[in-house]
C-alpha cells in the first residue's frame, strides 16, 4: 500500500467475508425449507430467514464498497484519508446497525418491504454512518491536489447511493405507491449507481493490474456509466409492469430494460479488451480473474438472464416466481460480490506485504465458487420455469406445484455446498493473509 | 475518435436528460394513481390492514402483486379465488386447512385484524394491474381428459368457498383431503351430518378441521352430498 491509513479497508472486508457466511448459512435454511424440510420453522420462520439472508447481502457488499474506497480513494487522490479515526468509527457504526438490524429480524422488528426490512429507527442510523464514511472520502478527495475520474465515478456512485436510500423511507398508506418509491432505492440502487460503483472499482483494477493508460480506461468508464443511466433510469419502469402502475410502463419499462444487458456487455468488452491490451504480466493473476469474471458473470447473470425475462410478454408469466430468484442469484453474485472479492484479492497482498495469491488455494477458491453459483442458477432456473407452466399457464394449485419443485431444490442445495466450499477457501486465503502490516507501506 | 470530454458529457447529459423524463412520468403516474388504485375503497381497515401486512412482514413468504417471496402462494386475488369466509377460517388457524403440508405461521390473530387483512386483500384485487396474474391460457387442453362434474342440485356456495380448497369434484379443488365424487354411495347422511360437525369425535387425529358451520350451513352441506352418487 501507498498510504498507511488504506489499511482500514482491512475491517471492512473482514465484516464483508463474516456476514457473506451468515448470509449463505440462512440461504441453506430457506434452501432446505423449499425442499420440504422446514424443521427449523418454530425456530426461524421462513421470513426471518429471507430477510435476513437479504439484508445480509446488502450489508456485506456496503461494507465491502466502503473498504473498496477506503483503499481506492487514498490513490487516487495521492494523500492519506483526513481521518483514520472516523474511518473506524464508521465501520464499527456499521457493525453495529448490522448486526442490531439481523437480531432484530430474529425477533420480528422489521419493516415488511422487501429488501429494505431495516426498521425505521434504525434507517436513520444508517443515514448518519453513511454521512459519516461520505464525510472521510469527500473531504479526502476535495483536500487532494488532483482527484482521477475513477476516483470521481466511485464517490459519485457511493453519493447517490446514500440519496437514493431516503426514498425508502418515505411512508404511504398505498402499497402501489409505497412500491413505487421502494424501486427507486432497490432498482436505482442495483441497476443505476451501484454499477458507477463497480465501474470506478473495475476501472482502478484495470488500471493497476493491465498496464493500459489510465485515459483511454476512464474514457470508456464514462461511455460504460453512461449507458447504465441511459437505460436504467427508464428502465425502472420493468418494475411497474404489474403493480397498479399506467400501461405505458410496459412500454417504456420494456424498451429501457431490454437496453440494460448493453451496460454490462460493455462492460465485460471493457474488461477482455483491456486486459489484452495490457501488456502487463502482474504477479497477482487471481485478482485478474475475480476483475476478468466479474464482468463476464455479471453479463451473464444480470445483463442475459435479466433481458430472458425483463420484457412485459415474459414477464407477466414469470412475475412473482422462482425465475426471478434464479436472475437475482447470479446478477448479484457476478456483478456486486464478484467485484468485492476482486477488491480483496488484489489488496491483501498490498495491505499485508505477503504474496498469498500463488498457489492453488485461491483458484480453487474461483472456480468452485463460480462453479456452484452456475449451477444454482441452473437448478433455480429448472424450478421457475417449471413453476410458471405448472401454476401459470395450467393453473395447477400452488402447494401442488411447490411439492413437484421440491426435487430441483435439492439441486439448489447441493451447487450451494460447492459455492460454500469455494467461499470456505477465499476465507482461508483471507485469514492466511494476516492483518495489515506496516513493512508492505511503499517506500516513497 | 471519441475523447474523454465527449464521453463525460455523454454520460451526464444522457443522466439528466433520461432522469427528466423519468421524473416527468413519476408526476404523471401519481396523477393517475387515485383512479387505478380506486383511493376511495381504501378504508381505514384497508391501511390498518396493510400495517399488518408490514408488521407481520408478510411479503417475506407471499408475493402480492407479484412482489415478494416465493415460499407461500400469490395473494394480489386471493379474496376473488378464495372468498372471505375461507380466508377468515384459514387465517384463525392456518396448519388446521393444510395438515402435513408446508407451514404458515399462526399469528393468533384477533377477529378484528383479520376483518383487516382481508378488507387490505380485498383492495388490492380491484387494483388496475394491467392484467396480472393472467388467467391459465393452457388449462383448456390439460382439463379434456377430467371427469365430468356428477352431480344433481345446485352446489352450496359454502361448498364454492371453502370445501374445495381440499376436496375435488368432478376433477375440480384441492387434493389435501379425498376427492367427494361418489361420496354419497359410501357414506349415508346421518354420518355425514356428525362428521361435519366434529370430525374428531367420528375419527380422532384426522386432518379435517372442524369449521363451525352454523346449523344451516351443515343441513345444505348434507343435503346436496348424498345427491353425489
Amino acid at each position: 500500500m501507498k498510504f498507511r491509513s488504506q489499511r482500514v479497508s482491512y475491517l471492512f472486508f473482514a465484516t464483508a467475508l463474516v456476514l457473506l457466511v451468515l448470509q449463505i448459512c440462512f440461504g441453506f435454511i430457506m434452501g432446505f425449507a423449499h425442499m420440504g424440510f422446514d424443521v427449523l420453522h418454530d425456530v426461524i420462520t421462513f421470513n426471518v430467514a429471507r430477510s435476513s439472508h437479504v439484508n445480509l447481502l446488502v450489508f456485506w457488499l456496503l461494507s465491502g464498497f466502503m473498504g473498496a474506497a477506503y483503499y481506492i480513494v487514498p490513490e487516487e487522490a495521492d494523500r492519506e484519508l483526513v481521518s483514520e479515526r472516523l474511518a473506524v468509527v464508521q465501520w464499527a457504526g456499521l457493525v453495529v446497525v448490522g448486526v442490531a438490524a439481523i437480531i432484530g429480524f430474529q425477533f420480528g422488528w422489521w419493516e415488511g418491504r422487501k429488501f429494505l426490512e431495516i426498521p425505521r429507527p434504525l434507517d436513520y442510523l444508517v443515514v448518519v454512518d453513511i454521512l459519516l464514511f461520505i464525510y472521510v472520502v469527500g473531504r479526502t478527495a476535495l483536500s487532494a491536489e488532483r482527484f482521477t475520474t475513477t476516483g470521481i465515478v466511485l464517490l459519485l456512485g457511493l453519493t447517490s447511493a446514500a440519496l437514493l436510500y431516503l426514498p425508502g423511507m418515505i411512508t404511504f398508506d398505498s402499497q402501489v405507491i409505497d412500491s413505487y418509491f421502494r424501486w427507486w432505492v432497490v432498482h436505482l440502487w442495483v441497476e443505476g449507481v451501484w454499477e458507477l460503483i463497480m465501474g470506478g472499482m473495475l476501472s482502478f483494477l484495470l488500471i493497476k493490474l493491465t498496464g493500459v493508460d489510465r485515459e483511454v480506461i476512464e474514457k470508456w468508464l464514462y461511455v460504460i456509466v453512461g449507458f447504465t443511466f441511459l437505460s436504467g433510469i427508464l428502465g425502472t419502469g420493468h418494475h411497474y409492469y404489474y403493480i397498479g402502475a399506467p400501461e405505458y410502463w410496459l412500454l417504456v419499462g420494456g424498451l429501457f430494460g431490454a437496453l440494460e444487458p448493453l451496460a454490462f456487455l460493455g462492460m465485460a468488452m471493457y474488461a477482455v479488451s483491456m486486459v489484452r491490451r495490457g501488456g502487463m504480466d502482474h504477479p497477482n493473476k487471481i485478482a485478474l480473474f475475480w476483475t476478468v469474471g466479474c464482468s463476464v458473470m455479471a453479463f451473464v447473470g444480470a445483463g442475459f438472464l435479466g433481458f430472458s425475462h425483463t420484457l412485459p410478454q415474459v414477464n407477466i408469466w414469470t412475475h412473482g416466481t422462482i425465475i426471478t430468484a434464479m436472475h437475482g442469484h447470479m446478477a448479484f453474485w457476478g456483478a456486486y460480490a464478484m467485484i468485492v472479492l476482486a477488491m480483496i484479492s488484489y489488496a491483501m497482498p498490498n495491505l499485508t506485504g505477503r504474496k498469498r495469491y500463488l498457489g492453488p488455494l485461491p483458484e480453487w477458491a474461483f472456480w468452485t465458487s463460480n462453479v456452484g453459483m452456475i449451477g444454482m442458477t441452473g437448478a433455480f432456473a429448472v424450478a421457475g420455469i417449471a413453476q410458471v407452466y405448472m401454476e401459470r399457464r395450467i393453473g395447477m394449485d400452488f402447494l401442488a406445484v411447490q411439492e413437484a419443485v421440491e426435487v430441483h431444490f435439492t439441486g439448489v442445495v447441493l451447487a450451494a455446498m460447492l459455492l460454500s466450499f469455494g467461499i470456505g477457501l477465499f476465507i482461508w486465503n483471507f485469514v492466511q493473509y494476516g492483518l495489515p502490516s506496516d513493512e508492505a507501506l511503499e517506500r516513497r | 475518435m471519441l475523447t474523454k470530454g465527449q464521453a463525460r458529457t455523454f454520460f451526464v447529459g444522457g443522466t439528466l436528460f433520461f432522469s427528466a423524463i423519468f421524473l416527468a412520468l413519476t408526476v404523471d403516474t401519481l396523477r393517475q394513481m387515485p383512479e387505478r388504485q380506486n383511493s376511495e375503497l381504501m378504508t381505514a381497515s384497508v391501511v390498518r390492514g396493510k400495517m399488518i401486512w408490514e408488521n407481520e412482514n408478510c411479503m417475506g413468504c407471499h408475493t402480492i402483486l407479484g412482489e415478494g417471496a416465493y415460499y407461500a402462494p400469490e395473494l394480489t386475488r386471493a379474496v376473488d379465488r378464495r372468498g372471505e369466509e375461507w380466508i377468515r377460517i384459514f387465517l384463525r388457524d392456518p396448519q388446521a386447512m393444510y395438515p402435513g403440508r408446508r407451514k404458515m405461521v399462526q399469528y393468533d390473530f384477533s377477529e378484528e385484524q383479520i376483518t383487516d387483512v382481508i378488507a387490505f386483500l380485498g383492495w388490492i384485487g380491484q387494483i388496475d394491474t394491467n392484467g396480472f396474474p393472467p388467467e391459465p391460457d393452457m388449462a383448456p387442453a390439460v382439463v379434456v381428459a377430467s371427469v365430468p362434474a356428477a352431480s344433481t342440485g345446485p352446489r352450496p356456495a359454502y361448498f364454492d368457498t371453502i370445501c374445495v380448497a381440499c376436496h375435488s369434484v368432478g376433477g375440480k379443488g384441492g387434493l389435501v383431503g379425498p376427492a367427494l365424487d361418489g361420496v354419497a354411495s359410501r357414506i349415508d347422511a346421518e354420518y355425514l351430518d356428525r362428521w361435519l360437525a366434529n370430525p374428531q369425535a367420528v375419527k380422532p387425529g384426522t386432518a379435517m378441521p372442524n369449521l363451525g358451520l352454523t346449523d344451516d350451513q351443515r343441513a345444505e352441506l348434507v343435503a346436496w352430498l348424498v345427491t353425489l352418487q
